[in-house]
């Protein structure tokens, strides 16, 4: 057994859940950036249509906006309700 | 518009600490600043939902470069439960009441600090991806969970 697959095994809270060597080595990589650093990779700027037309939008409840977006954004931005 | 940036979230930790703003980061922001190694876009905050918070909130807002005209200060003073701001130096959600979140002072109990932001435990964090059951989002919960088995392992007591 490898390093990886040693550390799959103490990580995982069972053996169903065990986390899988690449997402392992990327949180470990991960952990070991400054936060300023790990920052610049995490965020990340597209145009999103009609999301990003309006300056401004309120909603009086959670359900309003869940709903806005189902209705009004295309269904390839994965903002609809599964 | 530029991707957001450290320096920015900075900008609204110092300010919102200033003006006394209650608030956590939540959704893939917050667990980005967990560290989780994934990307988003923008900024998900959860705000504590008082008169004096929202009010708080507004000025802070405002100091940061958001260009809210009186109507729009009005609302976020409300608390509506869901604000989209694209009308400052980054955009921001702000969320007042979060699917998956019964109460902002459980949360506010459960979260961890990171360099001086307060974030939202990744419990709540998958929680409120969870009960929002976009299709964004259960495409990232599997990896999120592993995430959250790893840093509770790490930051075991």
């Amino acid at each position: 057994m490898d390093e990886l697959n040693e550390q799959q095994v103490a990580y995982g809270v069972n053996a169903g859940n065990a986390i899988p060597p690449d997402w392992l080595a990327e949180f470990e990589a991960a952990a070991r950036r400054p936060l300023e650093t790990h920052f610049r990779y995490a965020f990340i700027r597209t145009y999103k249509p009609v999301l990003d037309d309006a300056p401004f939008r309120a909603f009086d409840t959670t359900a309003d906006y869940r709903r806005w977006c189902e209705e009004n954004l295309p269904d390839w931005l994965g903002y609809g309700r599964v | 518009m530029g991707a957001f940036e450290y320096r920015q979230a900075q900008e609204i930790r110092d300010g919102f600490q200033r003006h006394g703003v209650r608030y956590l980061f939540l959704g893939k922001s917050g667990a980005i600043l967990l560290g989780f190694p994934d990307t988003t876009q923008d900024a998900d905050l959860f705000v504590e939902k008082t008169a004096e918070n929202c009010a708080a909130l507004v000025e802070a807002l405002r100091e940061l470069g958001f260009a809210l005209n009186e109507a729009q200060a009005a609302e976020v003073r409300r608390g509506k439960d869901f604000i989209q701001l694209k009308n400052g130096p980054f955009d921001l959600d702000l969320i007042f009441a979060p699917d998956g979140i019964e109460r902002f002072a459980d949360a506010w109990r459960r979260r961890v600090e990171v360099e001086g932001f307060p974030v939202c435990h990744l419990d709540d964090i998958i929680a409120s991806k969870a009960a929002t059951n976009r299709q964004k989002d259960r495409e990232s919960l599997p990896r999120l969970r592993s995430f959250r088995d790893y840093w509770m392992q790490r930051h075991r007591p």
